[in-house]
């Protein structure tokens, strides 16, 4: 076997991923304005309608009934101004990563849709003021696997076939190839983009929630999505076994096995309506 | 809920959601009984997708099938309660699906 790369190289990758020639320039260019200390509203705004497709799909997707309003939004600073700033940057990042994510991994982004949709369920039922925040920790909770994937693409395949033969997750399998697993990763690209703590935290420790101190609710419901995510078999995220879900975690949510087929029922309707906003 | 192409409505069916026009602007609402009309002016704008009326999902995989992968999926975490739990629920989830 080939051997380990190092967490210095892979966070050198990270560091400088507006110059990975596998990035696509509007993911580079987006992660430009996202380094910026406080970017604001006009500049996320002016950014966006620079890009008509981009423009085009975030009110498409802002304007679907996934969304509170269908059909209300018409500009770019109304969405913002409606569903802040991180949450329409979070969603950003999520439409310019989605032909990457297809590229990396097939199957990722749906599992990443899937995840971000029933996160968002759960905090709604768990009356978080501002569900949207955990549809976007869900979208982009995977991220660190598609630059480990796209940069490392051998050492990568090879933790997916490890992770089948052996029946393992792909986070263990991932120790095998990488010193740095995708959640630390993920955590690194987000602080990197100025993401609130809060997302950072539910996606450096999406798959141990117990380390969560400052955000361990919004943490458990990303932990929990990705596993409710997994036990319904949308998309694939590199795992063909469900990971044991976090006791705590689970325990700290109190949902009842109806609030669990609840929560299935409304993944089931809404996953397509999403999916079907970004592939057109 | 199931999706319909536009080519495929029929007078009856009623709307599981909006339909929506090119801008994202609501066209008509949720629930609003398909007519011929209605039905020839959603071809006529040549909407992209498909719509959304009521009806049961018809499912491509069978149901035994579905059911055993998700034995496959939790392979590992028989014995785990509140796994048992999340298990139970997918599977009532799941045999919904095909009522």
């Amino acid at each position: 076997m080939s051997e380990v790369i190092e967490s210095k190289i892979l966070r050198h990758r990270i560091e400088n991923i507006g110059s990975l020639p596998t990035v696509p320039e509007t993911l580079k260019k987006l992660s430009r304005v996202m380094e910026k200390q406080n970017v604001s509203l006009t500049e996320v705004a002016g950014f966006v309608q620079s890009d008509p497709a981009l423009t085009f799909r975030i009110l498409k997707m802002v304007n679907s009934a996934v969304y509170g309003f269908p059909g209300r939004i018409a500009s770019v600073s109304h969405a913002i101004m409606l569903l802040g700033l991180n949450v329409v940057k979070g969603l950003l990042l999520g439409i310019s990563v989605f032909e990457l994510m297809q590229k990396a991994m097939t199957g990722l982004y749906e599992h990443s849709m899937g995840c971000a949709t029933a996160a968002r369920i759960i905090a709604q039922k768990k009356g978080l003021r501002e569900p949207e925040e955990a549809y976007v920790a869900g979208l982009i909770h995977d991220i660190g696997k598609v630059v480990m994937a796209l940069e490392f693409t051998k050492a990568y395949e090879g933790a997916l076939a490890f992770a089948e033969t052996e029946n393992i997750s792909i986070t263990q399998a991932e120790k095998k190839f990488f010193t740095d697993n995708h959640p630390v990763l993920g955590g690194v690209l987000s602080e990197k983009w100025r993401f609130p703590k809060k997302l950072t935290e539910a996606i450096l420790y999406h798959h141990q929630p117990r380390s969560a101190v400052l955000f361990p609710l919004e943490t458990a419901i990303v932990h929990l999505a990705d596993i409710l995510t997994k036990a319904r078999g949308l998309g694939f995220s590199g795992d063909q076994i469900v990971p044991i879900v976090d006791d705590a975690a689970f325990d700290r949510l109190e949902l009842s096995e109806q609030d669990i087929v609840d929560v299935f029922h409304e993944l089931e309707g809404s996953i397509e309506a999403a999916q079907e906003v970004l592939l057109q | 809920m199931i999706k319909v192409k536009p080519d495929n409505l029929q007078p009856g069916m009623r709307l599981a959601r909006p339909v929506m026009n090119k801008a994202g602007m609501a066209l008509l609402g949720e629930g609003t009984e398909l007519t011929e009309t209605w039905i020839a002016r959603i071809q006529d704008m040549a909407l992209e997708g498909a719509i959304y009326v009521e009806g049961k999902l018809e499912m491509e995989v069978p149901m035994d099938e579905m059911l055993a992968a998700l034995e496959r999926r939790f392979q590992s975490a028989l014995g785990n309660t509140r796994m048992g739990m999340i298990k139970r629920a997918a599977e009532r989830h799941i045999r919904k699906l095909y009522e």
